[in-house]
Parts: structure tokens; sequence; C-alpha cells
């Protein structure tokens, strides 16, 4: 934990708190945050969410830089059966926008772009033997990488559930 | 042929007239007219048939078009075995039987070579008789259907009418009554598509078999002598019977040009190009590099001299060219001689000229051996002693490196000083696994 917490940047924390829990809390420790925040899943834990105009996801871990990233159920049904996914290797930076991984589907190959930088802790092995795991589940046991984010505050910019459903429905 | 006479007549209708309405632009600016946000609309053919310079020039356009932009490009590559980018081509190809870049000098310097495109999907062939068409366009109104029926329509227009779609994406074509003896399929494939998706934007590339010289034999690079001993993640082609278009013309008119015409006229009429594009289209007849814009579009000739130009161009053709890519970006395969629990197919029997207690394992990932299991004793635990020493010997060596020579090397390093294992027996299997796996 101690570990965790210094790797955590005291301003990029704030930012990433305000946005959606409101003035009350300030800087409050993430077992405090209130339940039942909208934007947040279902955990109590503070685990925020974010996800991007081209159908990623990335769910930092209870209030921690460590985040995993994967594609949208949107994204898993518009692309189909998925037949293989190419992983990120342990170390691999990337930078925003950059692929961390790519899945291939009906003869379709798509990059797996990482929302935000950071440096990989490791790739879904579930996924070498069982692709499809993506199609099933594609925001749970799909996921496809797991990274340590360089700077939370990074994830601000990113879209809320609310405002990716809206990216659909044009 | 109808569609031949309208091209005729077009090279001397529209041609003068049409100069006033664009111009024409050194070659050396194509990348800056490429990437001009309101180039909306680009037609481009290939001077190369080099194919790893045609599918860099595609992907810089995929990556450096503006994103409502719509292009077409077309080019015929030399003759190729192309691999889908998750495939593995010690399963897909002969490598006996193309150029063998991993160990250039070799002979058989005009080969067929082998290309890993960055696309999806399965291996095909390409020779002169091949078009390959390209359509990049924006993914939101992107279908995998699209330009394949696109394609489909051209080919109508030249008289192939028993062209259709199907549920695979592919060009299919039913044969000619006249053909439709017992042994004939339903449908041969003429055409197979493979798609790449970026953010905004969706590549879908095609193959066509126009009038293959090859087209009776082009299964022969794409049969690997491994495959009943590979178990392989991944992509694994799907196989089907092919066919020419010109099979099923009986026309002596047929002409790769009239099929290219009519494909950049139905890319206009889907995309709504303006009628100054096509006129120029019709009339370019990719003999030399050209390229002319006008406010919203750009169209010409490109080749290896963008390869020479662009940075970005040239570090794509160096990276498909690269064994890292074409070979360590395999995905994980086994090869084993013998039935496991994982692949339990029953093995075709070893040379002769090998001891039939002879094992061979081999687990790779990356293109390297990670694991290794090789011996020959009928005993035991001599055989585990030998699957050991050889294990250290090959763990971590790249298998697209493994020569016949390294083969022997390696096993005779391995297996030296074993009971019953002579220079002669290491030579039998170096030459066995070399044939196989891609030693020649």
């Amino acid at each position: 934990m101690a570990a965790v917490a210094r790797s955590i940047r005291p301003s990029a924390f704030r930012a990433l708190a305000q946005r959606p829990l409101a003035p009350s809390l300030g800087a409050a420790p993430a077992f405090r945050f209130p339940r039942g925040t909208r934007s947040f899943s279902q955990s109590p834990l503070a685990q925020v969410k974010k996800y991007t105009e081209s159908h990623e996801w990335i769910e930092l871990a209870d209030g921690s830089n460590i985040a995993k990233i994967g594609i949208t159920k949107y994204a898993a049904n518009s692309l189909g059966d998925v037949v293989f996914v190419e992983l990120p290797e342990a170390d691999l930076e990337v930078g925003a926008g950059e692929p961390v991984g790519a899945v291939e589907s009906v003869k379709s190959a798509s990059d797996v772009l990482s929302p935000v930088a950071g440096k990989v802790i490791r790739g879904n092995a579930v996924l070498e033997d069982d692709a499809k795991t993506i199609n099933a589940s594609a925001e749970g046991d799909g996921w496809i990488a797991e990274i340590e984010v360089a700077d939370v505050a990074e994830l601000d910019a990113l879209l809320d559930e609310a405002a990716y459903n809206e990216t659909l429905d044009h | 042929m109808l569609a031949r006479g309208w091209l005729a007549s077009s090279l001397h209708s529209g041609a003068r007239r049409s100069v006033r309405h664009n111009s024409s632009y050194p070659l050396d600016r194509f990348a800056e007219l490429a990437r001009r946000p309101s180039s909306q609309h680009q037609i481009y053919q290939s001077l190369s048939t080099d194919p790893y310079v045609n599918l860099s020039i595609e992907h810089f356009l995929l990556e450096n078009a503006p994103a409502d932009s719509s292009i077409l490009f077309l080019y015929i590559n030399r003759p190729c075995v192309v691999i889908g980018r998750n495939q593995n081509p010690w399963l897909e190809t002969d490598l006996r039987a193309l150029y063998n870049d991993r160990r250039p000098g070799a002979g058989k310097d005009d080969a067929a070579v082998y290309v890993r495109r960055r696309s999806g999907g399965g291996a095909v062939f390409h020779d002169e008789g091949n078009l390959n068409y390209s359509v990049i366009s924006p993914r939101t109104s992107f279908t995998r259907n699209k330009h394949a029926e696109m394609v489909v329509r051209a080919l109508h227009c030249v008289g192939a009418v028993n062209t259709s779609v199907n549920d695979r994406h592919d060009i299919v074509m039913t044969p000619p009554e006249t053909h439709n003896g017992r042994n004939e399929p339903p449908f041969r494939k003429v055409s197979g598509s493979a798609f790449k998706l970026t953010r905004h934007r969706a590549l879908h590339h095609g193959t066509c078999l126009l009038d293959s010289p090859n087209i009776h034999d082009l299964g022969r690079f794409l049969r690997s002598p491994a495959r009943g001993h590979i178990l392989a993640k991944g992509v694994e082609s799907v196989r089907s019977p092919v066919g020419n278009v010109s099979s099923a013309l009986a026309d002596s008119f047929f002409s790769m040009q009239a099929v290219m015409d009519n494909v950049v006229e139905e890319f206009a009429r889907l995309y709504g190009v303006h009628a100054d594009v096509v006129r120029r289209a019709r009339r370019a007849h990719a003999v030399e590099p050209e390229i002319f814009a006008g406010d919203s579009w750009v169209m010409g000739t490109v080749g290896e001299v963008q390869g020479d130009q662009d940075p970005e161009i040239g570090k794509g053709i160096a990276e498909l060219r690269s064994l890292e890519w074409k070979y360590t970006q395999t995905p994980q395969f086994t090869f084993s001689t013998y039935p496991t629990e994982d692949d339990p197919r029953e093995r075709a029997p070893l040379p002769a000229s090998l001891p039939p207690s002879t094992r061979v394992f081999l687990r790779l990932k990356h293109g390297a051996i990670i694991e290794s299991n090789i011996s020959v004793s009928p005993d035991v635990s001599v055989a585990s002693d030998q699957a050991s020493r050889v294990n250290e010997v090959l763990n971590g060596q790249k298998l697209h490196e493994i020569t016949v020579e390294r083969w022997t090397e390696m096993l005779r390093q391995g297996l030296a000083g074993s009971n019953g294992v002579d220079d002669a027996l290491v030579q039998e299997l170096a030459d066995y696994l070399g044939d196989l796996l891609g030693g020649n």
C-alpha cells in the first residue's frame, strides 16, 4: 500500500476526486467515497472507470494508479467473434493513444489504444487460450492489459459512462 | 466488350477538356496532398509490383489521410504469399517454394516472396494476374461487405455476372454451365478480403484473381509440409477452391485495365467523387508517375519513389521486410512428431532413415523455442537425458535463424556422446527438421 500511495501525485489525486464527487469531499481518501455515485461502477470503493471514443475502457483499482484496460461491450459486439488477441509484454511503455494490444475478429485487425500513458504490468493470459472471453465479458474477465498509470489526472479528460454512451447514439 | 468501347471513346472525349479542371503536381507533393484536409477523395494506382512498397503506401494512407476522406488504391504485386497479421508462416506457407529471405543468396532469387500484412485474415497468393483493391474510408460508415459489393458491380460491368459476395465477405463465382462437371465445386473464390480498423478509419483490402497464370497450382505455395505437426494459436486460413474471373468470360477482350476502370467508376459512384477525377482516372494508364489534384481530390500513380521520398513510408517498408515482423510476430505454436495431449492427431510416419524411437517436440513463442523435447533413444532414461541436453542448446533460439547446418550443429552438441548416435543420424534428423521448418 505504501508503494502505491507514494506513486500517486497529490494534485492528480485531487483532480481525479473532484469531478465525480462534488465539493463536499475535497481530497478525501478513497475509502470515504460515498456509495451510489452514478459514474462509478458498482464497487463501494473508489474505482474510476472511463471510456474513449475509440471504444476502450480503463478502470483504476481502489484509489491506486493501477488500471485495467479493455475494449467496450459495444466494440466487442461490433467486431464479432474475436479469434486472437495480441497482448502486450510486461514493462512496455505506452503513450496515450498508442497501441497496447490488438484484437482480430472476422479478418479485421484492430489496435487497442491505451487511453492514458503508462507502463504495462501484464497482459491478460486468459485471452491467450480463449480469445472469445472478450465477447463473453468485454468489460470484466476479458480485460486486455493491466498498466501502471503515469498520471491518474489524465483520466479526467476521458469520457465517463454517460458521455461514452452518448457517442454510440450517433 | 461494352466496357472496352466505352473506355476507348472516353479517351477521346473527356481528356483534353479535363486538363483545365485539374493540375499536375510534382511527385514529391504526394504525402502533402494525401494529408491535405480538403483531399476528400483520393484515387491511386501503383506502378510498383513490390508488395512491401504497396502495403506501406496503403498503410501511410490509412494513418495520414484526413479522417473523413475516402480513398481507392489499386495495385498488382509480383508473385508473393501474403499471410494475415496473426498467422504462422511455418503453417500457412511452404517456405521451400518461396524466396529464402532468411538466407539471401541461397538461390531462387526470382521465387515468390513471403509477406506478413498488417491486417487480419488468412493467407493468399498474389501474382501479376491478381488485382488488389484497397478502400480506406471513415469507420462510422464502414461495413465489411460494402467494398466487396462495389467490386462485384465492377465485375458485372465487364461481363462477370456470375460473381457475388458470400458470408465470409469474399467474392465467389459460380462456374459457367458448360464447365459444370461432376468435380466442379459450386463456387470458386475469386477475391478474399481483409480489414484493418483504427480509431477513425477502416481499411478494406481485397485480392481479385482476374487472370492468374498460376491459378492451377497456387495451392502449392500455401501448403506447408509441417501442417500435420503444427498446432498454432492465432488465425488459421480457410481453404477454398479458387478461380480466375477471366475463365467465366468467353470474350477475348478481357483486360485488367477494363476491370480497374470499372472499379474506379464504381468507387466514384459510391462516394460521389467529382467527375473530373473519374475523367482523369480514365486517362491515366499507369505508365509513368504522375500526381493530379483539384480542390477536393487527389489522384495519380505512386510507387517506389514514395518509399524513397517519404520517411514514414520508408520506415513501413523496412518494418514489413524485417525478419522480426515476418517471423517473430508469429503467435505461439507447437511442433510435434508424435501425438500430444493438446494435439492428438495421428502423425505421418518418420522417414525410414530415422530410428522409430525418434521424438521431436518444440514449443515456440515469438518465433523462439521456449521448450523442446528431442530424443532418439528407445530407452526412457537415455531419451530423457538426450532431451534435456538438446533443450539446453535449443532454448531461446529463433526458429527462422535455424538453418539445416545450424540444426546439425546444435543436435550434435546436444546428442554427442549418447549411445548409438553418430554423425549420420544427426545429419538425417537435421535434414528432416530443416526441410519441415524452413531450414533450407
